[in-house]
């Protein structure tokens, strides 16, 4: 009885926790299908009692969400393939290839970024993309994006493909393979599991990424997702069941992702968060 | 066999992308920001040398001052209400097996959500008017509060966001940490008659110190990055009351086109960030020695 007591008090925070938690999101749901803020106010906590779902599509289209979320897509695709390409590339001649003082001085010189804090290089970075004349086109965020998670990837590229036995690469040199075919064709299938991992943090970093697309795209054609959602904010911030049903476009592909990935992700972004 | 695996220009080849790319987006940066510290450059072709001007002009301002207290309370915030929080949830978390797989979805998922959309959501929940939080005050009695909008509010406000947002993300790490604890240094204990309490004191918290640490030295490096959520929910108003280092620098440098201004405050924002990671390892993280089971 007692045992059975302490167990649920346990079971009493942790649900507390959860509501916590929870609830907000459920309060953005019931709001996004409410008439206006009149039905917000009056009846915050509960279930509409009549179901305004226009507000869905009003929201999709003043808020560009297809627009948005297609420029958040293709550029974190692009940039997370582009890292995970020269990432790879990096981490094979450090960790396979036969040049061990060398590697090891390239190694240390890349974890140098990890100590260097990206909210000192924004505005430096701002700077040397006006000079270039590239603010407010892609390439002010595909290429930061694409770089600024290069020392991550090496440390767990090169963590990986270090313990990948070297009888495998012997076996493939005997089979007439040279370096970029051992690349290809034997460590890179080999380092799938590390690849993925790799794959999903760096892909989430870029999904959500704020900073960067705020100061470096103030064109709204390359906006990405969380901007977008920002400047849909900033515009009709008197509507909130509108801007629910915006929270709840943008949300819940997040979650669904999250449902089928969660333990990869898990995984991935504890790991990141240890190394990085 | 070592042939295959030397070949100069393989190797200078495969390596070459990545080099070009860290040196121009975390060495080069760094460099031009040091090196315009020193300047009066506004974007413009011509700028001359005023040597330490731009440095003692921030640092004789109060409000950058302000932003700087800002950041030490995100740092504070999280030593301090986050990091207990963080590991009575992960206790409990640890001490429940039904339900286990739900907590720990649950706790993890704000996580993985955008920054902006959180603080959007957010942003709702502090309305006064129609805001949940006000609503919920109400049913107690107590009066609305002007959560972003009044200054003795507006850092709190944000600082429980933030809370909301990564205490989970703590939370799984520490989880692990003590999922990982051999079963038989609890069972011992509980041989020799320790309640759950003294085991959970005496034996799991200090077997955690080292992942804990962990938690602070990351907390620290997130608190110095903290400024997305505050664009989002207050823009750093009202007043500059919650403007930290990075929001005061990019308001008062690119709007204005100061840039060599901008750039030391860059420059400051590197030498604090390495100052307090520095200090946290050599002065607390040493004494937490490593633990072998």
């Amino acid at each position: 009885m007692v045992k059975l007591l302490k167990k649920s008090v346990n079971h009493i925070f942790l649900l507390g926790y959860l509501v916590v938690i929870l609830f907000p999101f459920l309060f953005v749901l019931f709001s996004s299908v409410k008439t206006d803020n009149g039905a917000i106010s009056s009846n915050p906590f509960g279930i509409p009692t009549e179901f305004a779902w226009d507000n869905y599509v009003k929201a999709w289209v003043n808020a560009n969400i297809g627009g948005y979320f297609w420029n958040s897509l293709w550029i974190s695709t692009v940039a997370t393939i582009a890292t995970l390409i020269i990432g790879s590339l990096a981490s094979f001649a450090i960790t396979r290839m036969r040049y061990n003082k060398l590697s090891f001085i390239t190694f240390q010189f890349i974890l140098l970024g990890l100590l260097i804090p990206g909210n000192a290089l924004l505005l430096p970075i701002y700077g040397i993309l006006k000079q270039l004349d590239w603010l407010n086109t892609p390439m002010a965020l595909l290429l930061p994006y694409t770089a600024s998670a290069i020392p991550f990837t090496v440390i767990i590229l090169a963590a990986f493909m270090r313990s990948i036995p070297s009888e495998i690469e012997e076996a493939a040199v005997i089979d007439g393979l040279k370096a970029p075919g051992i690349f290809a064709r034997v460590v890179m299938p080999l380092s799938v599991p590390a690849l993925v991992t790799v794959f999903i943090v760096n892909f989430m970093s870029n999904w959500n990424e704020f900073l960067l697309a705020n100061y470096f795209l103030s064109d709204d054609t390359w906006r990405t997702l969380p901007v977008g959602m920002v400047g849909f904010r900033d515009a009709y911030n008197t509507n909130y069941a509108q801007m629910s049903a915006g929270i709840v476009y943008s949300v819940v592909p997040v979650m669904v992702i999250y449902a089928f990935l969660q333990e990869k992700i898990i995984e991935g972004l504890t790991a990141g968060g240890v190394k990085g | 066999m070592n042939k295959a695996l030397r070949s100069p220009i393989t190797y200078f080849l495969f390596l070459l992308p990545a080099l070009v790319l860290f040196i121009a987006f975390f060495i080069y940066p760094v460099i031009v920001a040091i090196y315009y510290s020193f300047t009066n450059w506004n974007g413009f072709a011509n700028y001359k040398f005023i040597g330490f001007d731009n440095y003692i002009r921030v640092m004789s301002k109060a409000d950058f001052w302000a932003s700087v207290k800002n950041n030490g309370f995100f740092i504070l915030f999280s030593c301090f209400v986050q990091v207990p929080l963080i590991i009575f949830f992960s206790l409990l978390i640890s001490n429940v097996k039904r339900l286990r797989g739900l907590y720990k979805t649950a706790v993890f998922m704000p996580s993985v959500m955008s920054t902006a959309v959180i603080g959007i959501l957010w942003g709702f929940i502090y309305d006064p008017d129609v805001g949940l939080l006000n609503k919920i005050l109400g049913k107690l009695g107590i009066d609305p509060i002007m959560w972003l909008s009044d200054e003795k509010w507006a850092m709190i406000s944000i600082l429980i966001t933030n809370a909301w947002q990564w205490t989970g993300f703590y939370i799984v790490m520490v989880l692990a940490a003590i999922l990982s604890i051999p079963k038989e240094l609890d069972e011992a204990a509980m041989i020799d008659g320790a309640t759950g309490i003294q085991r959970a004191l005496k034996i799991t918290v200090p077997l955690i110190m080292p992942i804990v640490s962990v938690v602070i030295m990351l907390s620290i490096a997130g608190a110095m990055k903290a400024a997305d959520i505050i664009i989002v929910m207050t823009k750093g108003g009202p007043a500059g009351s919650t403007d930290v280092m990075t929001t005061y620098m990019m308001k008062h440098s690119i709007a204005s086109f100061k840039y060599g201004y901008g750039y030391s405050i860059s420059v400051l924002i590197f030498i604090f960030t390495l100052l307090i990671t520095l200090a946290y390892q050599f002065l607390i993280a040493r004494r937490a020695e490593r633990i072998e089971y």
